[in-house]
């Protein structure tokens, strides 16, 4: 139960969404997950996106279009089918529990960046795009969604462009104690493979101080090279995460373990080759 | 206030706050088999079917599902004409204290009608949102794969 009685809205279209939250107090409804969990006395009204067209996912060319209403669960059955989305679909397959899954949405989750989010590292390291309504620039790598600052605007986000994964070559690890429980921190990795030299690499990390972090000194060491032993430990000293310590583990602890999680994803990667 | 809800395939017209969690909703108005353990999504007494997906009703806000099918586990089967699955958590002794049966049930119906011959493995990621807490996991994991072979009769 919410703190306050609200106010619900259900908009048939995007553009009267876009109008309804630009009120004090009014948010977006997607799945519903993080209001109850936030328990804001602040929200006076909820916008309901349910009615909107924003559940699908439509493969165009060699991207996916994942609609914001999409819940996780649905992401992690659609890679089951596919041979694409593969590394999302693997992604979000550990997040929270099937039931939750079933009602946290990407749109949702995006826009709310949780620390433990299981979604940014995948779409970070698989270079997706966000498409919002409601900003001047439509399209941006979701990069640039956080880091520009776009994040805490008011907009709606129509969709996610996501990248097919089909030739890529990835992983991703995730820092918990027990599968039941929000994760420290998440990495990615990604790359292509041409001759067996390594083109594009990705390295990337959520909950970190700036939310997320890519290592590009680490990428530029690997590009251009073979995978091996060798090359492992010289990009290992560029990975360097900045965490914030917290009641269970100091920031340096949580910066050895996301060290060795990468060293291990990239010898594990190293040897499925 | 009062809205219509689509529950176990009837439709019903409950008394709701514009706050209130489905969950809150469903037993304020008689659905006492929806169970409240957590309230906070972690527990998985609170199952219902949502659309014929399973969702913990304390995290959906009622007034979210007011054109959705919301399903309880008296949808799935009854006292007197019970699934296969409600049947077979009873004769394994599966349900125990009862308080997490009506969501193990749901979970396990939800699985198996997805993927009617799980794995060991498959059955653990299946009910991976449900908690028991008399904590006889053996039980409930043998019900589920007894239900699979009935279901796909081969027994």
């Amino acid at each position: 139960m919410l703190p306050n009685e609200i106010q619900w809205y259900f908009p048939s279209n995007i553009k009267e969404a876009l109008k309804l939250i630009k009120q004090p107090g009014v948010i977006l409804h997607a799945g519903g997950t993080r209001i109850l969990k936030t328990q804001t006395k602040s929200v006076k009204g909820l916008v309901d996106i349910g009615g909107l067209d924003l559940n699908y996912i439509h493969e165009k060319g060699k991207s996916f279009h994942i609609g914001s209403a999409v819940s996780f669960g649905e992401i992690v059955k659609f890679s089951r089918e596919t041979d694409n989305l593969k590394m999302l679909g693997t992604a979000l397959s550990s997040a929270a529990s099937t039931p939750l899954r079933n009602r946290i949405t990407i749109g949702g989750s995006l826009k709310d960046f949780p620390l433990w989010s299981n979604l940014y590292a995948p779409l970070i390291a698989l270079d997706a795009k966000v498409n919002i309504i409601g900003s001047k620039k439509n399209i941006i790598p979701i990069e640039d969604y956080v880091a520009s600052g776009t994040i805490k605007t008011k907009h709606i986000i129509k969709e996610i462009i996501v990248p097919s994964d089909k030739d890529l070559i990835w992983g991703v690890k995730r820092f918990t104690l027990i599968r039941f429980e929000y994760p420290l921190f998440n990495i990615a990795v990604s790359f292509k493979m041409k001759n067996e030299i390594i083109e594009d690499a990705r390295l990337v990390i959520t909950g970190v101080r700036g939310r997320f972090k890519r290592f590009k000194r680490a990428e530029n060491i690997l590009n251009g090279q073979k995978l091996n032993k060798g090359l492992i430990g010289k990009c290992e000293k560029f990975i360097t995460p900045k965490f914030i310590a917290d009641y269970k583990y100091s920031a340096g602890y949580k910066e050895n373990v996301a060290k060795i999680y990468f060293k291990d994803l990239l010898s594990e990667i190293a040897g499925r080759k | 206030m009062r809205l219509n809800f689509n529950i176990n395939s009837e439709t019903k017209e409950l008394e709701l706050k514009t706050n209130e969690t489905l969950l809150d909703v469903l037993r304020n108005n008689g659905y006492t088999e929806v169970k409240c353990g957590c309230n906070e999504g972690e527990c998985g007494a609170c199952l219902v079917l949502l659309d014929d997906k399973p969702v913990n009703s304390c995290q959906v806000l009622a007034m979210s599902v007011r054109k959705k099918e919301v399903k309880t586990v008296k949808g799935i089967g009854t006292l007197f004409s019970p699934h296969i699955i409600q049947r077979t958590f009873a004769q394994a002794g599966a349900d125990q204290c009862g308080f997490c049966s009506p969501g193990m049930v749901i979970a396990s119906y939800n699985l198996l009608r997805e993927n009617p011959n799980p794995t060991y493995e498959e059955i653990v990621e299946g009910l991976d949102g449900n908690l028991c807490r008399c904590t006889g996991y053996v039980k409930i994991i043998e019900a589920v794969e007894e239900s699979a072979e009935l279901i796909n009769g081969k027994k």
